[in-house]
């Protein structure tokens, strides 16, 4: 009896390697763990991406439910999804864009030209759809990195009190949106 | 002939090898010998989210060079190494880090490598030690080994 038991002992560590492995095979490195999560938006001062007098900070977003989707022209998947991101609008989601700046390095002494971006964007949301109830440029990826943002398409959601629930790498689709946001904006709203 | 196109080759790599590595040190200037290593080290510590086996030091990512820019800013303004471990660690999770911490569940790793190894050298000692126990030779030994020769015996005759 008891030496059938340890028989069994190696076919037990097999087993569960399996299932261990077994596991790894689906698993998405780039599904990063973040830091933010749990923790309120971080302090910003960054101008509205299509009026530089208008300066948003991390308080005027406060009192809503919102996601905050972290996106630019020069990304093929951002550009994909805004037919997605738009029909959450129509749902009644607001969605606030950050302009994710890719090309820009002051230290090359690059000049940016704010006026052709913007007809950029517009040519864009134009065909694509627009979600975004405003849009944020974030030319120096300050706010990008305080998030803990390593590329675009990035979208966060973020609850009345500004703190940060959602931290999504890649692109929103329905999938992703029933497996990760669905159940958490549920629970938030009444 | 040929010597001499090697020598002109050899000057030409020396002199390339020379002027790249002027750039390097160029670039960033320190206020002391301990902050530029401090830079160094964190650089090839810290790793790039975007290109995820390299570090930012490696990294051609716009991500990794903003968080070089930030490491470098940090370090100048007198940020120790851990110090500015902890700040990004905030923003990008443990995942940045090429050390992880040591939790519950990652001191597992540690453990079980010398666990499966005591437990296996335990078991072959164990068995080894049954193995060389003396033992009696009873009654019913005898017995039944009367009763196989008896078989093997009856089997040879047929």
């Amino acid at each position: 009896m008891n030496r059938k038991l340890i028989g069994l002992v190696p076919l037990a560590i097999f087993a569960l390697l399996s299932v261990f492995l077994y596991q790894g095979l689906f698993g998405d490195p780039r599904e990063l763990q973040t830091g933010r999560l749990g923790h309120p938006m971080p302090q910003f001062s960054l101008p509205d991406l299509m009026d530089e007098n208008k300066v948003w900070t991390e308080q005027d977003l406060k009192g809503e439910v919102y996601l905050m989707n972290v996106w630019g022209t020069w990304c093929p998947t951002c550009i994909a999804e805004l037919g997605y991101l738009t029909e959450l609008k129509e749902r009644g989601i607001k969605i606030v864009g950050l302009y994710y700046e890719q090309a820009y390095d002051p230290d090359f002494g690059d000049q940016f030209d704010v006026v052709k971006l913007r007809e950029e964007v517009n040519n864009m949301l134009d065909r694509a759809g627009n979600p975004y109830a405003f849009n944020i440029l974030d030319l120096e990826r300050t706010l990008a990195l305080d998030l803990g943002v390593s590329g675009a398409p990035e979208t966060f959601l973020v609850d009345k009190e500004g703190k940060i629930l959602v931290h999504h790498t890649g692109d929103v689709n329905p999938r992703v949106w029933r497996a990760k946001f669905a159940h958490v904006l549920q629970e938030i709203t009444p | 002939m040929i010597t001499r196109l090697r020598f002109v080759l050899g000057l030409c790599a020396g002199l390339f090898i020379a002027t790249t590595n002027a750039s390097v040190e160029d670039k960033y200037q320190f206020e002391s010998k301990e902050r530029a290593q401090t830079f160094a080290e964190l650089t090839k510590e810290l790793r790039c989210p975007k290109c995820q086996n390299q570090n930012i030091a490696d990294s051609d990512a716009v991500v990794a060079k903003d968080l070089r820019d930030r490491v470098l800013t940090l370090v100048h303004e007198g940020k120790s190494k851990q110090e500015v471990i902890d700040f990004m660690i905030d923003r990008y999770g443990y995942f940045v880090h090429y050390q992880p911490p040591v939790t519950p569940l990652t001191v597992l790793l540690w453990i079980l490598p010398g666990l499966i190894i005591v437990i296996g050298f335990g078991f072959i000692v164990v068995r080894q030690r049954k193995a060389a126990q003396a033992q009696e030779w009873t009654e019913a030994d005898e017995k039944q080994l009367n009763a196989l020769l008896e078989k093997y015996e009856q089997r040879g005759q047929q």
